[in-house]
């Protein structure tokens, strides 16, 4: 994408102000983006991001300039403007790149490149996957479907020698399902994702899918508003695990800890966490979606444990954070594009598998809320509060699911709650998400068995 | 290559493949942002990005491509994925603006003078902002954000009839994000500004009220769950709107995912809401005399005393109702498609202060922030279930602040539960959907939960 000899003398001009770390990361994504709404094909939309992202550290400054600007002159420019930030004496240094680059055994194979495959194979899934939704219910008003593909490939090198090239190949699929009655609108919505080619478009379980995202949207229509107050909330696997992704993932994250704005910061080896909770943060599960070879320091992935039985175990760690704390990469520093200084980010995180039966959960619940789809939801990483809405909720009476209920949102503090687990599952299963944060919006997965939390405010629209 | 060789050789290339419309849209944007902890640089970004879209009428149906690479791969690549794009899509095919007849607002929104303001200079006042944060209460325990970032953008816009437009703006933005402590306690809050004057920003009185609207929060208390009147802040309020200002949209109105549909010229908010979109606001950061499609930008009253007055519209909704673009017809950059979106837009301010609104509240709660918007909130119904930050009042007094509270309700009958409006006019720091801002409103109620 970039010589090896420009690349070196870009690394060399960054270090000239007297910086001890020097990286060069180069983009050149292909995307596609298509959009099928009200049964047509209203928007398929190709593009190509191409972009070079410069950084330099010194002690525990950090530098960052990126350009699209590709030529010698306009990346040495780039180079020497970031450089001059830091101010330092003067120094000349020369980086020398090993030979040939490292290279890189894929984990997460693909099968069919997104970009090799006719854009009228893609056109009939989607079309079937309206049709689902369409005929599911009288009730559906609108179907819209999406499907989003990128071969993203990069180059990273750094002036401690690595130099590094990768290709990710990421497909997703959003069904949102719109029901109305007249007057009222609800939706559904499932997007599945992996980190993979066509393959995994092609073979989605439409009939699954498609007929949930329509199943929430018809259910949610004929709801009562969510009750307010505090509950036992039993929280569903899968995207579920989206609120400890929130309340606890973040706090987790090096960004977060070695500036010690978070609640998890200075308490390895203490228990933080009900015993019941093990927290694991884990890139290299083949073609999830939040998996990658190497993060975007070029640092291989690794599952990282946090939580082990409600102590604390580790953190995600990024390179420059990483100075701050003394502590090594976990292979988290990752980024949305060349336009973003990586950070220490989640990859696949999940609580691990418990030993209750989702039916035991739900039989021990007197009275208590069951949310079966998570929505989205933030985070104030310093003070841990966090919210959530619900897409999908019931209330649980006697140990059974009774009506269904909207508009619920969870609030509570991500500390307190990861305390207050009393039953988890025994029905891992993972959810893919697109997580935002200052390192810019990233695929990542969300994942866990159900599980119950003893106690969460629920804000409804019925005051009680 | 240059912008103009990149041009010239697409639509030659496009032409001799076909290709009878061509429009060719550019985007340049230079950023510069600066971060201090505890008096050090904590983060230093500097970048120059372009990237353009080329829209391009093959076969009769319209396609799109953009690029971040201006060399000769990527005109191939543009037009290969037009091509194929093109067929595959039943809309109707969009029309190029021809310019024809249409008169333009010659306003430049750049400030060659905030572009003189150097590195050094905004390094020496977040120093000096964030000493005195630390030096105004013991309480402080550190920021989270001490940032100023700038950005200056780039526009134009060409198409092969003879459609040549150029625009350009500049903004800076300061943000300190302070935590606070007291026991157990942890709290946070910030202060936002954007401008285009940066001797207008004042360490003193950034340093006191950052400060002062975190410390705010310590001591907090619930109270019961039910419904009261409620001040919602100018901020909050300008972000409640910016969640649901696509409502307003004809595309949205079109397509049955807006409650404002068959509403026009009818009352759907309190005779005190008027609500104004102005693309040229002075320190608008959406501020432009053209829109994505090259049609020339004019003020429009969206809402006046209540009623509906008009949706936004870009050329293809317009063309579907029957009406001229309001000029609305936006992409948020070069990688989107040509959607609807509203540029500076705002709540009229009217004359009441903030403190007058809840002077004489015998009970309720003022919301000085919300959170979770874009998830707990739905655009289409309106109905949202927040997490939000703010006070007890009693008698007409701020109490004091309240715990984590959720409050619930319904943007459309949020709009007619207005009762006052404060003068207090600010914009969110949310952006996306334009520049929304908003003075601090008086609602005569809203459920409310606290953690």
């Amino acid at each position: 994408m970039l010589n090896k000899a420009l690349i070196e003398n870009v690394l060399s001009a960054a270090l000239t102000t007297g910086g001890d770390f020097s990286e060069v990361f180069v983009e050149n994504r292909f995307t596609n983006n298509m959009h099928y709404q009200g049964g047509k094909l209203e928007k398929s939309l190709a593009g190509r991001d191409f972009g070079v992202g410069i950084r330099i550290f010194k002690g525990l400054q950090s530098v960052y300039a990126y350009t699209n600007d590709y030529s010698e002159e306009g990346l040495l420019k780039a180079a020497k403007t970031a450089a001059e930030a830091l101010q330092g004496v003067k120094s000349e240094k020369e980086i020398i790149l090993p030979l040939d680059k490292q290279s890189i055994e894929t984990a997460h194979p693909i099968q069919l490149m997104p970009s090799g495959v006719e854009k009228n194979r893609k056109l009939a899934v989607l079309r079937n996957a309206s049709d689902i939704v369409t005929n599911y219910d009288p009730a559906i008003s609108q179907a819209i479907v999406r499907l989003n593909d990128e071969e993203q490939n990069v180059l990273i090198a750094n002036s401690e020698g690595t130099f590094v090239e990768d290709k990710r190949v990421r497909s997703r699929m959003a069904i949102i399902a719109v029901a109305s009655d007249g007057t009222d609108m609800q939706t559904g919505v499932y997007g599945p994702g992996a980190y993979q080619g066509f393959e995994f478009i092609e073979g989605l379980d439409l009939n699954h899918y498609a007929k949930e995202a329509a199943r929430i949207a018809v259910t949610m229509l004929h709801a009562d508003p969510a009750p307010s107050g505090k509950f036992p909330v039993i929280i569903d696997n899968e995207f579920g695990g989206v609120i400890f992704h929130e309340a606890c993932g973040h706090g987790l994250e090096a960004e977060a800890v070695a500036k010690n704005n978070s609640v998890f910061a200075g308490k390895i080896g203490e228990k933080v966490a009900s015993d019941l909770v093990t927290y694991i943060d884990d890139g290299t599960i083949p073609n999830e979606w939040g998996s990658i070879n190497i993060d975007d320091e070029g640092e291989k992935a690794r599952k990282n444990t946090l939580i082990e039985n409600g102590i604390l175990k580790g953190y995600m760690i990024d390179k420059f954070n990483g100075r701050r704390m003394e502590a090594d990469s976990t292979g988290s520093g990752r980024r949305e594009s060349y336009k973003f200084a990586p950070t220490s980010r989640m990859t696949n995180t999940y609580i691990a598998q418990g030993k209750s039966t989702p039916e035991e959960i739900i039989a021990n619940t007197e009275h208590g809320i069951y949310a079966k789809y998570m929505g989205g939801g933030s985070v104030n990483p310093a003070t841990g509060d966090y919210n959530f809405a619900v897409n999908e909720a019931y209330i649980v009476k006697d140990g059974k699911i009774d009506k269904p209920i909207r508009g619920a949102t969870l609030v509570g503090n991500g500390a307190k709650t990861i305390q207050k687990v009393d039953m988890v599952g025994n029905n891992l299963a993972h959810g893919a998400g697109m997580c935002g944060a200052s390192s810019g919006s990233i695929p990542v997965n969300v994942g866990q068995p159900m599980l119950r939390v003893s106690e969460i405010t629920v804000g409804g629209r019925e005051a009680n | 290559m240059d912008l103009a060789t990149f041009q010239k050789r697409l639509f030659t290339e496009g032409e001799k493949l076909g290709f009878t419309d061509l429009e060719l849209y550019y985007e340049k944007q230079e950023s510069f942002s600066v971060q201090i902890f505890k008096g050090e640089i904590d983060g230093y970004e500097s970048s120059t990005v372009n990237g353009v879209s080329v829209r391009g009428l093959y076969d009769g149906q319209m396609g799109y491509a953009y690029t971040e690479k201006l060399d000769g791969e990527s005109v191939s690549f543009l037009l290969k994925s037009i091509q194929e794009n093109a067929p595959l899509i039943e809309e109707e095919p969009e029309e190029l603006f021809t310019g024809e007849g249409a008169t333009y607002q010659e306003t430049d929104f750049y400030s060659p003078k905030l572009d003189e303001v150097t590195a050094e200079e905004k390094i020496a006042f977040l120093k000096e902002v964030e000493k005195k944060i630390y030096a105004y209460d013991p309480r402080v325990f550190q920021t989270d954000y001490a940032a100023i970032q700038d950005q200056s953008i780039e526009k134009g816009l060409f198409n092969n009839k003879g459609l040549t437009l150029n625009d350009r703006n500049n903004f800076l933005y300061a943000i300190f994000s302070v935590v606070v402590k007291e026991g157990e306690e942890i709290k946070s809050d910030f202060y936002f500004k954007i401008t285009k004057d940066f001797a207008s920003l004042d360490a003193e009185k950034i340093a006191k009220e950052a400060v002062e609207k975190s410390l705010s929060h310590l001591g907090e208390e619930a109270y019961p769950n039910q419904t009261y009147p409620v001040i919602l802040k100018n901020t909050a309020a300008a972000a409640l709107v910016a969640t649901f200002a696509s409502s307003f949209s004809a595309e949205a109105v079109q397509k049955g995912q807006s409650r404002l549909k068959g509403k026009l010229d009818e009352k759907i908010a309190s005779a005190q809401v008027s609500l104004l979109d102005n693309p040229f606001l002075p320190e608008g950061t959406h501020s432009g005399n053209f829109d994505s499609e090259g049609v020339p930008t004019s003020e429009l009253n969206l809402v006046k005393n209540g009623e509906l007055k008009s949706y936004l519209h870009n050329l293809k909704t317009a063309k579907k109702d029957g009406v001229s673009s309001t000029g609305h017809g936006y992409k948020s950059s070069y990688k989107e498609t040509i959607g609807v979106s509203a540029s500076n837009l705002y709540v009229v301010p009217a004359e009441k202060a903030y403190e007058a609104l809840y002077g004489n509240l015998q009970e309720g709660i003022i919301i000085t922030d919300l959170a979770g918007l874009h998830s707990g909130a739905d655009a289409i119904s309106g109905d949202f279930s927040l997490a939000a930050n703010g006070f007890y009042v009693k008698n007409g007094k701020i109490i004091g602040p309240t715990t984590l509270m959720t409050v619930a309700g319904n943007f459309f009958e949020v709009l007619q539960d207005v009762e006052e409006v404060g003068a207090d006019l600010e914009f969110s720091p949310m952006s996306g959907s334009g520049y929304i801002g908003s003075p601090s409103l008086k609602l005569k109620s809203l459920a409310v939960t606290f953690d």
